[in-house]
């Protein structure tokens, strides 16, 4: 008998002994990248929230916080050495329409060195991508759209965290709050805004804030965010992205289609640049034209669906279409600033011979036809603009000042001291901001974002290489408690790039999912993943760590 | 400051111990050097104690009972200090910061110390092309602006209260370095070294066992403020967002304050205590070395 | 004679400090990994641009000739382009260091003239027990991390009171801001109150204590007993003798303070969003723009150096006492 248990004692340790063989490998270190928390404290803290959700599976995080230049250097240029990362995509008005985010984002064509740069590669979704691209009847791209938005789900490339409400303000005793325009999914720090605020006092200054230094003023770099409030207003397009979300003439009187690959778009008259030259239809011809050269390469995706650009009289244009394109207006009209070709063309011939290409070139005075010209630059201090009398909607102040404040604290003290009248930028926790609102003459709007906030999953990596791993990690981490505990409540919980602020675009059904630890741990179980003695995470059985 | 002058005692060994009882004895007479020793102790004390008397870990997020995030709170019973907006004990985090900080603090001074007394002996003592290479690194080391250097090394290196030691034990010794030099050149022709340098002592054995003893004084008030400038150093690097944000230090919960904005807040529980904190510590090693001053400046006591 | 020998053996010490900073910054800056182009590269560049960049900044060479390339730079007052703001570095620099030159001197002048004045006094009543609370509160005030203090003068007299402008050199969009009269303009100086304010207190510590114990020592050396046996009122002999006597370190300490302050003031000037040159370096060195990073450094360290150099003549050249006996 003693002898039996004995065998059984041995044969039991035995298989124990194999089974502890046959076992994956630990999982390494996991390193989540963020952002420090002086540049992004929402994001920052959600690292943190995320890291101990995802200790809890047995998984050892580290968080590491990286300024944005060098977390970008990692992230885009080193797709292959990094785990996880904290990211964003912000609102701009062009991405109202869902091309960019949907087909960008996630095409394997843009895996290498576009911005699919988590290295998501799924061919079912590819052709989903492309299809809702050449789609134009809307309803049926709509239905394309969410079927891109609900594999997306299902495969958890990203793990979505929300889709941030963004807080701006600006002094009621100083511009009349009807004339401030809310932009859906942008908020009230837009174009609209800019060029519509009425003064209601003698302030005719604009005085606005940004917490990043201004990179650029060229209609031809893409650099910034802070920079491309500027080049908007120095600079007109033809059409513009109006505070509905859709395309509306602009320095174009008008547009017709003439067919579903031409359309003809009338200039506005008796329009000059900021030097008094008058704008030209040839103007717009080599504006169009100079992004297909090689000198402009951030401009030329908008250029690429087009065929020919041609004058046919001196107040209309005629653009030709390789194919029918659904985003067209927003995202080539309403996106190419017209720049004066008397400034440019002699600019772009002697950059040819140059490594270098238009993005670096800096002109000393920015010329452009907008409704606010350029006065001057101090680098680290401000931007300051002057209203364009001459302009169709020229603004009813005098001048736009854009300072330069590092940080959220010292922005908040100099709106309630009025230093600051439009509150343009503001990282901090937005209740503050709503408190102090009930005691100072301060308007305090929050809109909910186009863009989101997420969790890049470096896909080609293992153990992020397989969908239900993602899916895992994505569903231990409570949204709700990011929304509210890192975003102060000023954020949606999110799980689509496509905003909810785009409601005919964004897909609901995907947002009903549940999330919890021991969810997470029944889905890693059900892959095959297994803890040992101590607790951390293992590989399913016979997969070994390669990456150590 | 060349007319410093220590009081030189023939004798060998007993010099270094008596050195050492006469720092213990300003220790004890002087009220000041009296206060800042003790401070010191009671930060040694709670370092080596904050995992006992600390109610939480410093990084751990906290939820209330039902799983919101306890952040924001404002003092009480279960949190003396409320919690960061990121539900973290406040008064956990100024408990382990002591560690940081004389880990920081004393692990530079030490280098700084050893380092600059180092240079100084050899420089002093040995003359000649020794001491002209020696000194024209001082110089260099004089010309290189302190925090901007840290600035830059810590966006070199990962981010670690480390690399404050680093830059302190690479420039910081620059002043000690001169100081116990001329120390040395005032001691070296004292009749003892002459006699020890007769009867065949090697030069290591006259520097360290017979000149040290006598420069030691200054080295320790150079240490002693060498601690606070490393612990003002890491909280200015991780204030500028340069520092490591997993090691809870008084610099990090200064900042992260700063950026919670626990001033619009009105936390005055958030982010006074880790600066009261920092302030004392610093005085602590002030009053040390004003003790000291006691036996550097003999002529100033009546 | 003498002298001038003295002076020209210094000043060719100044030279060798500030060529091996350069060296030393060179070899830093080089020597790290990473791409020394990130700043400079945005996605849409081909492998092909970035060689030809690379090529155009010399940084296809062999180390040797990229420093030979550097020095000669530097002799040439070139310290090449921001890669951020894609402008030189040099004009960049021109553009915040009258900003932080302006906000160390106020703050210096303020520190020394209140350090002087009551280091004087706390000499001069010695025994008093005025003392035992006057030198605990000096060293307070060097031991407070300056941006903890910048920060709770920002909220008492800024958020709270309202008497100071948050942040800034200038009132939005001033025209004062331009042309040379700038730092003399009412609105600079509103601006630049609190910030000086926090360094002053921060940097009168150490005039106050050097005065003091300068004149203690002055007031027992002999000729001050002298003074006083002939019969001049201790006020006089205060004044003219120990005073005077007492200054020249105070003033020594004060040129080699220029230095050290325009490299410390790096977080004041981001406690009050002041356009400077700190501040500046902390923004390159976060964006990996290294040579606006290296810049900025070389020239803080230049100004260091050459106070260094200010501060020497001061006290080893010029005091008649030091002279005599070298």
């Amino acid at each position: 008998m003693k002898q039996w248990m004995s065998l059984a004692g041995f044969t039991l340790a035995l298989a124990l002994v194999a089974g502890a063989f046959a076992q994956g490998d630990r999982i390494r270190s996991i390193e989540l990248l963020s952002r420090p928390q002086a540049a992004a404290p929402q994001e920052f803290q959600s690292a943190q929230l995320i890291a101990q959700a995802w200790r809890e599976l047995g998984l050892d995080v580290t968080v590491n916080a990286m300024p944005w230049e060098q977390l970008a250097d990692v992230v885009w240029y080193e797709r292959d050495v990094w785990d996880v990362t904290a990211w964003q995509m912000v609102g701009r008005p062009e991405r109202g329409d869902p091309d960019e985010i949907v087909f960008n984002l996630f095409h394997s064509s843009t895996a290498e060195s576009g911005y699919n740069f988590i290295g998501y590669n799924n061919p079912a979704y590819d052709a989903v991508a492309e299809a809702q691209r050449v789609e134009t009847d809307p309803d049926a791209r709509q239905a394309i759209v969410a079927e891109a938005q609900q594999i997306i789900n299902a495969d958890q490339p990203y793990m979505f965290l929300v889709h941030p409400q963004v807080a701006y303000a600006f002094r009621s005793d100083i511009w009349s709050p009807d004339s401030i325009v809310e932009q859906n999914g942008i908020g009230i720090k837009n174009f609209w805004s800019f060029i519509g605020a009425q003064p209601a006092s003698d302030q005719r200054d604009m005085i606005l804030n940004s917490a990043d230094v201004v990179q650029a003023i060229n209609p031809f770099y893409i650099s910034g965010a802070v920079d491309s409030w500027i080049t908007e207003l120095i600079w007109d397009r033809l059409l513009r992205v109006g505070p509905d979300g859709l395309p509306q003439p602009w320095a174009a009187e008008s547009y017709t289609w003439v067919d579903d690959t031409t359309i003809d778009v009338t200039l506005r008259s008796g329009m000059t640049w900021h030097d008094g030259e008058p704008v030209t239809v040839e103007d717009v011809v080599f504006s169009f034209e100079a992004p297909m050269g090689g000198e402009v390469p951030m401009y030329a995706p908008f250029v690429s669906g087009i065929e020919s650009v041609e004058a046919l009289d001196d107040s209309t244009v005629r653009f030709s279409l390789k194919q029918p394109s659904a985003a067209f207006l927003v995202t080539s009209l309403a996106k190419v600033n017209l720049v004066p070709e008397h400034i440019w063309g002699p600019i772009l011939a002697d950059l040819v011979d140059d490594p270098d290409n238009a993005e670096s070139y800096q002109e000393d005075m920015p010329i452009g036809s907008g409704p606010l010209s350029f006065v001057r630059w101090r680098a680290s201090e401000e931007v300051v603009l002057e209203t364009n009398a001459d302009h169709f909607s020229a603004p009813s102040y005098d001048r736009w000042i854009l300072r330069i404040v590092p940080n959220s604290e010292a922005a908040l003290g100099m709106l309630r001291r009025g230093e600051l009248n439009f509150l343009s930028a503001y990282a901090g926790d937005p209740q503050i901001l709503v408190d102090t609102s009930q005691t100072e003459p301060i308007n305090v709007v929050a809109s909910t974002d186009i863009g989101f906030r997420f969790i890049g999953f470096n896909n080609r990596r293992a153990p992020f290489d397989d969908a239900a791993f993602r899916r895992a990690l994505s569903l231990a981490v409570n949204r709700n408690l990011i929304a509210q505990a890192a975003y102060r409540g000023f954020a949606v919980p999110s799980n689509s790039p496509v905003s909810p602020a785009l409601p005919f675009w964004h897909e609901e059904s995907v947002m009903n999912f549940e999330t919890g630890i021991d969810l997470a741990k029944s889905i890693l179980e059900e892959a095959g993943y297994t803890t040992d003695g101590s607790g951390r995470l293992l590989y399913p059985d016979g997969v070994s760590e390669t990456l150590d | 400051m060349p007319e410093q002058t220590v009081r030189i005692r023939p004798s060998r060994r007993q010099a270094f111990l008596r050195s050492l009882r006469e720092l213990g004895h300003v220790l004890i007479s002087d009220r000041y050097a009296f206060t800042g020793a003790l401070v010191y102790v009671a930060f040694i004390v709670v370092a080596a104690l904050a995992g006992v008397l600390a109610p939480y870990e410093p990084t751990e997020i906290l939820f209330t009972p039902d799983g919101m995030l306890a952040g924001d709170l404002p003092p009480s019973a279960d949190h003396p200090l409320g919690t960061t907006s990121l539900g973290r004990d406040i008064y956990s985090q100024l408990l382990y910061g002591t560690r940081s900080a004389l880990l920081v603090g004393l692990v530079a001074a030490f280098f700084v110390v050893a380092i600059g007394t180092l240079v100084g002996l050899v420089a002093g003592y040995m003359g000649g092309i020794v001491d002209t290479i020696l000194m024209r690194i001082t110089d260099i080391a004089f010309g290189i602006p302190f925090l901007p250097f840290v600035i830059v090394l810590s966006a070199f290196l990962e981010p670690s209260i480390w690399n404050v030691v680093l830059a302190m034990s690479l420039i910081l010794w620059r002043d000690t370095g001169r100081v116990i030099r001329s120390q040395v050149l005032t001691v070296k022709h004292r009749s003892f070294i002459e006699a020890a340098r007769v009867s065949g002592s090697s030069t290591a054995r006259i520097l360290f066992v017979h000149i040290a003893p006598n420069v030691l004084p200054i080295s320790l008030l150079y240490g002693s403020i060498a601690v606070g400038w490393a612990i003002l150093t890491e909280a200015s690097i991780s204030f500028l967002g340069f520092g490591a944000t997993d090691q809870i230090s008084w610099g990090y919960m200064l900042q992260d304050a700063y950026l919670s904005q626990a001033l619009s807040r009105g936390a005055w529980h958030w982010f006074v205590p880790p600066g009261l904190a920092i302030v004392v510590i610093v005085v602590a090693g002030f009053f040390i070395s004003r003790g000291y001053e006691d036996i550097l400046f003999p002529k100033l006591k009546d | 004679m003498r002298t001038a020998r003295r002076i020209a053996s210094r000043f060719a010490q100044m030279v060798f400090v500030l060529w091996a900073v350069a060296t030393i910054l060179f070899l830093v800056f080089r020597l790290m990994p990473g791409n020394p182009l990130v700043a400079y590269i945005d996605p849409t560049f081909t492998e092909e641009q970035q060689q030809e960049l690379l090529q155009r900044f010399g940084l296809d060479r062999p180390l040797h000739e990229q420093y030979v390339i550097y020095l000669g730079n530097l002799l040439r007052g070139d310290l090449g382009d921001s890669f951020f703001y894609r402008d030189s570095v040099t004009s960049l620099l021109w553009d915040v260091f009258p900003n932080t030159l302006a906000l160390t001197m106020v703050a210096l002048i303020i520190a020394y003239v209140i350090g002087v004045l009551l280091g004087a006094l706390l000499a001069w009543l010695r025994t008093s027990r005025f003392e035992g609370i006057a030198i605990p509160l000096v060293l307070l005030s060097r031991a407070a991390p300056e941006f903890w203090l910048g920060m709770i003068l920002l909220a008492i007299f800024s958020f709270q009171l309202g008497w100071f402008p948050a942040g800034g050199a200038f009132t939005a969009g001033s025209e004062a801001a331009v042309g040379p009269g700038r730092f003399f303009s009412l609105d600079f100086l509103r601006h630049l109150f609190l910030p000086a304010l926090t360094l002053a207190i921060y940097l009168h510590g150490l005039p106050l204590l050097l005065m003091r114990s300068n004149m203690l020592e002055t007031l027992k050396e002999d000729f001050v007993t002298m003074a006083r046996m002939k019969g001049l009122s201790t006020w006089s002999v205060l004044v003219r003798h120990a005073a005077r006597n007492a200054l020249l370190p105070v003033l020594t300490a004060f040129a080699l303070g220029i230095g050290y302050s325009i490299g410390g003031n790096v977080v004041v000037e981001t406690v009050f969003s002041w356009p400077g040159i700190g501040r500046l370096l902390v923004r390159a060195v976060s964006a990996s723009d290294y040579p606006l990073a290296q810049g900025a450094f070389l020239m803080i360290a230049a100004v260091m150096v050459f106070m260094n150099f200010v501060a020497d003549l001061l006290y080893n050249v010029l005091d008649p006492r030091v002279s005599q006996d070298a």
